[in-house]
């Protein structure tokens, strides 16, 4: 195996959440990376996922990783509708085919990551979840999303959050004990983000911004910052990468203040292009109003970028003060630390990119990631899941009055789903499945053994792979 | 410890230190309430319950037959002049003098409407003839509930429209105009409806903002009017409706204060951040 292998043997670990790739995001590379990195590590993964278009049916990815694109409804934003029952039978095989150890769900959003651990505590896996977004307290929505949160958390073994924010934002929605909320940050791969100060004008000041042009990433606040400033200093440019509802604000605004050749809008970048477009940069903006982690940032820094971004959500816990310059989320406040970065930068007190690079990649790595997680997995392992009398009991007591028995019933149905479907297809006549990864891993043997000498960049060009992967399938 | 993600710390990635939650705040944006100013908000609703009380009473006897149109043209017509003359008069002409509206656009606007109602009054008595006199009243009772409902009380929620709920009132009052015996009666109820849905809240406005005193007067007094009338049709039904206002008036603004101390409503770094500037003045 790997060097020393996994301390606490291996695990066979099932990532579900509706978002994996082709769908791109967050929660996708995270879900990928990380699982790439458990491969490494000698764990068995395999991931469960929605089908996407005619992308359905079992596919392998890059290194033997399993993934399963199960035919069930999208319904709304790439989540899938949920019955809490009608997934069952196909989980339900999964899990015993693959003798999956450990469920881990992703997103608070995805509706299969919730079903998903809905159904392994009835069969009494052992359940992980990782939740990688925010959500406020105050409205509707979010007290009804919180209450299904807590139903889902309360009696799940542990939880993960990508930042310290998130998980007290976590504990507060789902009333969980934070001793089994751990905080994991999300990484980014140093290799793809490198510096390349040949690629920008030193005659002009560039601000980069790349992201989703939406309100909730603050484009209002860009919309105000780019005239104030365009009007203070004549040698600075805009280049915005990204596409959305917002875009057309953006547009005005250019259009208002006769800025075509200052503004560059780049529209939608993929996401192997974002490496090009930051380092032709020499600010990085980002405008967020709300933000768990924010990658982009990193990925920033990463390429070398002074950053200058807003003090919200667990912004402030990612990079060190000298590395960022935060800012209210209002005009002016970005504005003024706009200013600042660029008076360091005309004294040229900000440091070279290579350097800035260096410090950054030791900061995020999915290695280190994974090796946290692993121990997440450890300690559960040692857990014991809760049988149905302590569940029920639980949830009655956790979820409120009303809430609480619903749900319990819910489980109690859920079980007896699972007995009839027992009965129908005893778990000893369901075919085991050879597997591709982990100690046994078919895959593993073949084609990584030999080659574990190298350290091989791990997923570095993954993308790549992908795309290559999907063309071959077609 | 330090509540940073970019180092590694000697301490399990479950840690929970002393500091956790220290950001967590509470109940930042709740409002402290008096009783007397909740009392004296209320009495907007109070005067909105009271003005579809005596819009349909008012049907009630035109209806009966107690009620001739021109006695009630004619009581309506003075007292839409003597509110008008009050509505120039609380704030000193200011408000008139601000909007820039000429007595005389006043004057054409009420002549247009007057007989362009009147030319279509006998359309409206027999618009609805086909309908089921059942449907009428339900469709009224529901269109003036939802009147109640849209109302512009000046709370400041998406639910409130004030097109929509006098455009409400002035549909059950076209609904409840055709039951009535004459083209001329059903001119007079449109009429009276507009008097008192959409000028008579005008006055009772400017009458809150200018002279809070005078407006607890005069509410108290419609109130009563209203009860008066109510008694005389249904004494069970001005009971009901008595009890009702008290409820409103009185009891609702101490449940509300009573409520407020139980709000619990939690904020944090984790909160969306919302954008306080106005932007628009960059495009």
């Amino acid at each position: 195996m790997a060097a020393g292998g996994p301390a606490g043997g291996a695990h066979s670990v099932c990532m579900v959440s509706d978002f994996f790739y082709p769908n791109m995001g967050g929660v996708e590379s995270h879900v990928y990376q990380l699982s790439q990195c458990l491969i490494e590590r000698g764990h068995k993964v395999l991931v469960v996922t929605h089908a996407y278009g005619h992308r359905k049916g079992i596919r392998y990815l890059t290194n033997g990783l399993k993934v399963y694109y199960l035919p069930l409804k999208v319904m709304y934003n790439q989540s899938t509708a949920t019955t809490l029952f009608h997934s069952l039978p196909l989980l339900r095989y999964i899990f015993v085919r693959e003798r999956v150890t450990i469920v881990h769900a992703h997103s608070s959003f995805s509706a299969m990551a919730h079903d998903a651990l809905f159904h392994a505590k009835t069969m009494g896996l052992r359940t992980v979840f990782t939740d990688h977004s925010l959500f406020g307290f105050a409205d509707v929505s979010s007290v009804l999303t919180n209450k299904l949160l807590t139903v889902s958390l309360c009696d799940t073994n542990h939880i993960i959050c990508v930042s310290y924010t998130s998980k007290e934002n976590t504990v507060l929605r789902a009333a969980l004990d934070p001793r089994i909320v751990s905080v994991i940050p999300n990484a980014v791969d140093p290799t793809d983000f490198t510096p390349d100060p040949s690629r920008r004008d030193d005659g002009i000041i560039t601000i980069v911004v790349v992201s989703r042009l939406v309100y909730r990433k603050g484009i209002d606040l860009l919309s105000g910052i780019i005239p104030e400033l365009c009007q203070k200093y004549p040698e600075l440019h805009f280049l915005v990468g990204g596409e959305g509802p917002k875009r057309i604000v953006l547009e005005e605004v250019r259009e208002r203040y006769q800025l075509h050749d200052r503004v560059r809008l780049l529209g939608a970048l993929e996401h192997q292009d974002v490496r090009n477009v930051l380092v032709q940069g020499h600010i990085f903006l980002n405008t967020s109003l709300t933000e768990a982690f924010c990658m982009a940032i990193v990925e920033a820094a990463s390429c070398g970028l002074q950053v200058v971004s807003t003090r919200v959500g667990g912004i402030p816990e990612v990079l060190p003060e000298n590395l960022i310059i935060l800012c209210e989320p209002s005009v002016k406040s970005l504005c003024d630390g706009l200013e600042k970065a660029i008076a360091q930068l005309r004294s040229g007190t900000i440091p070279s990119p290579e350097t800035v690079h260096n410090k950054v990649k030791t900061f995020y790595t999915w290695r280190n990631v994974a090796e946290r997680t692993e121990k997440v997995y450890d300690r559960v392992a040692d857990e014991v899941v809760l049988p149905m009398d302590e569940r029920l009991g639980r949830l009655m007591s956790h979820c409120g009055p009303v809430t609480g028995y619903i749900f319990a019933l819910f489980a109690v149905l859920n079980f007896l789903f699972l007995a009839f479907l027992r009965w129908m297809t005893p778990d000893s006549i369901i075919d085991v499945a050879i597997d591709a990864t982990g100690p046994k891993g078919a895959w593993t043997k073949q084609y990584f053994w030999g080659k574990k000498g190298r350290v091989k960049e791990l997923p570095s060009s993954k993308n790549a792979q992908m795309k290559r992967k999907e063309h071959n399938s077609h | 410890w330090q509540k940073v993600l970019y180092e590694r710390q000697p301490f399990p990635d479950n840690y929970v230190d002393q500091r956790f939650l220290e950001e967590l705040r509470k109940n930042v944006h709740a409002r402290r309430y008096r009783y007397r100013a909740v009392v004296f908000q209320s009495g907007a609703v109070v005067q909105q319950l009271c003005s579809v009380c005596v819009f349909v009473l008012t049907w009630w006897y035109m209806a009966a037959g107690a009620l001739s149109p021109q006695g009630l043209f004619a009581a309506a017509l003075a007292s839409s002049l003597l509110g008008y003359v009050l509505f120039d008069a609380v704030d000193g002409g200011a408000g008139r003098w601000a909007s820039g509206r000429t007595r005389w656009a006043d004057l054409k606007s009420t002549l247009v409407f007057a007989a362009f109602t009147y030319g279509f009054s006998p359309v409206l008595k027999t618009l609805t003839e086909s309908i089921s006199t059942d449907t009428i009243y339900a469709m009224s009772a529901l269109m003036l509930l939802g009147h109640l409902i849209f109302f512009d009380y000046g709370a400041n929620a998406a639910i409130v429209s004030s097109t929509l709920s006098l455009n409400m009132a002035i549909f059950a009052s076209v609904c409840l105009a055709s039951r009535l015996p004459r083209s001329l009666h059903a001119f007079v109820m449109v009429t009276f409806a507009m008097q008192i849905f959409a000028l008579w809240p005008m006055l009772q406005k400017k009458l809150k903002a200018q002279t809070p005193r005078c407006y607890v007067g005069v509410t108290v007094l419609f109130a009563l009017a209203a009860l008066a009338g109510l008694a005389t049709v249904s004494s069970v039904g001005a009971v009901l409706f008595a009890s009702l206002l008290l409820a409103i008036s009185c009891l609702c603004p101490y449940c509300l204060i009573r409520l407020q101390l139980l709000k619990d409503n939690i904020h944090g770094p984790w909160d969306e951040a919302e954008i306080k500037e106005d932007l628009s003045r960059f495009l």
